[in-house]
């Protein structure tokens, strides 16, 4: 923490970045901080209640961080994923942003929670997360972190749902979907979403209705997960941020599966690697086509 | 009016009547998460959880739900033929609602029989009755009584229950609704008692949430009118997505958009959706300017809407302090603190009594 | 087993296809009088790289029971790689439709060149008696209902 702090500071008194985005503590635990002057490095923090993804906030979407000027960023290793995605997909330019790297031994699942991991209280992703250090920095900052507790409920739980008929399926999302209002913050947190215009948006035509009845549910989140595939990069901050409760994680996470069963492809913090959507291979394999 | 007391077993009694007499009971229930309670309507008094967790959502939207449809139309040969919908619903009942959901419901009618009256959203209050139940206070993000509310508070409601001795609750009658509903279910309800049980629930409540932000805001709304261009403005809302969790649980976030959606090349269907003034395209206009061009303007917006616009025009806040938007915030926007702040640099941190 | 209903029941299929291989072979399957069942609607669109998995949602939204999607071999496509990326694209579709719950019987994908009359006659022939048998999407439909 003295670390990050202290790189922090420097950058901000070298005037090598106008806003260093870490976490800080706030009312109800860990939140995103934008510390502009070095003397306000010290409110920076870093530990198993970081959970919120800070590359949301590099999206050229959100003028207001933009306004600040060149930012450093804290980034988890998922964190960096989401940076690299941006990079790769020409929404920041590497040279912009300076990465802070921490080293990260997984986070609880909300971060109201204490800072300490257990199989109860290790977020879903972290269970089955391999990746303790990011590749993708500038700094890299912290001691080696072990790993955190295994867990697997969420893959079980997509295991279960996948041994069901595509009818009990169905009716398994249209009970929660049920739910959704449409308020669309699983796609305002989302770092990969950083359409201007989002077909969601549409009006002439109108390709996703905006209402919340299940018609319109289901075309969104069909909609809002094919655009997510091979690009996720399962930080889980849609499901964590939906109001109502939906289990989005168990789209996100299968659609990632799938693609990199299908296409031997992971998320992973090198801007250079292409995603899977957008790019092909003549081999690909068409078992699925007649 | 008068009081009565409800045993909890003449409340389940009370549950079965109305539902057995076609009266939809929404109260805080079980959902699939145990951790979960939501309103919701129920089959039976066992699914209520009066005394759960407090529901993420509050009750609007059986008030103004997040979809409903306003019309219906088809082209004909001779033209286009418009289907209206009813304006009359079934009656219900709203059950164990806390006060800070209840007293928005009130605030909200100002709004809506304003300029134009709203016959969705007044048919579904006429054939609503409110039964709300006295809170104990349910975390630090409550401030209840910072808005000049309180977590026994009366705003609202039709008949408000405090809880008693043991497995009673008083019922305070308020309303003619609240009395009818009493007349109509006179066996169900005994003579008031356990008066001092139900005045130490309410003090040790009001205390409990009093601390949580001793200040006035009411007092706020002077400040914020003069204070449009202020620097905390500036900076606000850095953390914000913009994502609109806050409006979408808040019991008193009523903005909507109208949309028409085809629903075949002949025939479509007018809506009326939730909307919240922190999305960016909710100011967008048809040029392309967007008056409200970052999320610091629109967050600085929520704040003014519920604190010095709203109070201005109808005389009371657009905030019940039920603290449901910090709760909701993914990204740690906390409307408590804000206020906290706001109330220093306006000068108004006088505590209200009752804090340390 | 099929109930009076079923047997009066006839599939609606929308075909999204392209402009040059698969349009064109089923233009060929009609002016060879090739017997096909009346089930299907074609979409034409430039290539198979234009077609949106949204195509598909809005197909079912407004009452379909089953979707083709059909183009031009690899390593034919007009514009050179349209059916590449539209492979990709639909491998992953699939699976999420699947996911939530769409049987994926519901959906033929082919490819179907200028020259396969007889391909596409057997393509809609097939994903009408596949479809047939599912019954209606009411699943889906009933998503309509308000």
């Amino acid at each position: 923490m003295k670390e990050l702090r202290q790189i922090a500071a420097k950058l901000l008194t070298d005037g090598a970045v106008k806003v260093v985005i870490g976490w800080e503590e706030g009312p109800r635990g860990a939140r995103a901080a934008f510390v502009t002057r070095p003397e306000d490095a010290e409110r920076l923090i870093f530990d198993a209640r970081c959970v919120q993804n800070l590359a949301t906030y590099l999206s050229p979407r959100r003028r207001h961080v933009v306004g600040l000027g060149k930012a450093a960023v804290v980034a988890k290793p998922c964190d960096a994923k989401a940076i690299a995605g941006l990079i790769r997909e020409s929404q920041v330019k590497r040279e912009d942003v300076v990465i802070l790297g921490v080293r990260c031994g997984g986070v609880v699942r909300e971060p109201t929670m204490p800072a300490s991991l257990t199989a109860e209280t290790v977020a879903d992703r972290c269970g089955i997360c391999e990746t303790r250090e990011p590749t993708l920095y500038d700094h890299l900052i912290g001691e080696p972190q072990p790993e955190p507790p295994r867990v697997t409920r969420r893959e079980e739980q997509i295991a279960a749902l996948m041994q069901k008929t595509p009818q009990e399926r169905f009716a398994f999302w249209s009970q929660q979907l049920e739910r959704c209002i449409r308020c669309h913050a699983c796609r305002e947190v989302c770092p990969m979403c950083f359409c201007e215009q989002c077909v969601a948006d549409k009006t002439r035509p109108v390709w996703i209705e905006s209402s919340s009845h299940p018609r319109a549910n289901f075309a969104w989140q069909m909609t809002r997960v094919m655009h997510q595939a091979g690009r996720c990069v399962d930080c889980g901050e849609c499901e964590r941020a939906c109001p109502v409760g939906i289990p989005l994680n168990l789209l996100t996470r299968y659609t990632a599966q799938s693609v990199e069963k299908r296409f031997g492809h992971k998320p992973s913090d090198d801007p250079s690697i292409a995603a899977p959507i957008g790019t092909f291979r003549s081999d690909d394999s068409q078992e699925f086509i007649r | 009016m008068s009081t009565r007391i409800l045993t909890k077993a003449d409340l389940a009694g009370l549950v079965a009547d109305l539902l057995s007499a076609g009266t939809r009971v929404v109260a805080p229930a079980r959902v699939d998460n145990p951790q979960v309670a939501a309103y919701r309507p129920i089959a039976s008094f066992d699914e209520a959880r009066l005394d759960g967790p407090l529901p993420p959502r509050s009750p609007k939207e059986f008030f103004l739900p997040p979809t409903e449809v306003l019309l219906r139309w088809q082209k004909k040969k001779d033209g286009i033929e418009l289907q209206e919908v009813a304006t009359e619903h079934p009656k219900q009942v709203i059950l164990g609602a806390r006060p800070c959901d209840v007293a928005a419901v009130e605030i909200l009618d100002k709004v809506m029989g304003w300029d134009y009256r709203d016959e969705l959203w007044f048919g579904r209050r006429e054939a609503t009755t409110i039964v709300s139940l006295a809170c104990r206070g349910v975390d630090k993000s409550c401030f209840c009584t910072a808005v000049g509310s309180g977590p026994d508070a009366q705003k609202g409601a039709d008949i408000l229950l405090v809880p008693s001795d043991g497995d009673a609750y008083l019922a305070q009658i308020l309303t003619p609704k609240g009395q009818a509903l009493v007349e109509a279910h006179a066996q169900r309800f005994g003579e008031a008692s356990g008066a001092e049980a139900a005045k130490s629930f309410r003090e040790a409540a009001t205390r409990k949430v009093a601390s949580n932000l001793p200040i006035e805001a009411t007092k706020l709304s002077g400040w914020l009118a003069d204070n449009y261009e202020h620097e905390l403005w500036k900076r606000l809302a850095m953390r914000c997505h913009g994502c609109g969790a806050c409006a979408a649980v808040c019991p008193t976030c009523h903005c909507f958009d109208i949309v028409d959606e085809p629903e075949g090349i002949d025939r479509g269907v007018r809506r009326r959706n939730w909307d919240t003034c922190q999305a960016g395209k909710f100011t967008v206009h048809a040029s392309g300017h967007n008056p409200r061009g970052t999320q610091n303007e629109r967050f600085r917006q929520r704040v003014l809407h519920k604190f010095s616009i709203y109070p201005k025009r109808f005389g009371e806040l657009l905030c019940t302090g039920c603290g449901r938007c910090a709760r909701a915030c993914p990204a740690g926007m906390d409307l408590p603190e804000i206020l906290g702040q706001i109330a220093k640099l306006a000068g108004a941190g006088v505590p209200t009594g009752g804090t340390k | 087993m099929a109930t009076e209903e079923t047997k009066a029941f006839e599939p609606k299929i929308v075909a999204f296809v392209c402009n040059w291989c698969t349009y064109t072979g089923a233009d060929l399957a009609g002016t060879s009088r090739l017997q096909m069942s009346p089930n299907v609607r074609v979409v034409r669109l430039p290539c198979t790289g234009r077609i949106d998995p949204l195509f598909l949602i809005k197909a079912f939204e407004r009452g379909a029971d089953g979707v083709i999607v059909s183009g031009c071999h690899p390593a034919d496509c007009h514009y050179t790689a349209g059916n590449y990326h539209a492979r990709r694209r639909f491998a992953v579709f699939r699976e999420i439709a699947d996911m939530m719950g769409v049987d994926n019987q519901r959906m033929t994908f082919s490819w179907v060149s200028a020259s396969e009359g007889n391909k596409w006659r057997d393509v809609v022939n097939e994903t009408t008696e596949r479809v047939r048998n599912l019954g209606p999407f009411t699943e889906y439909q009933s998503l309509s209902r308000d």
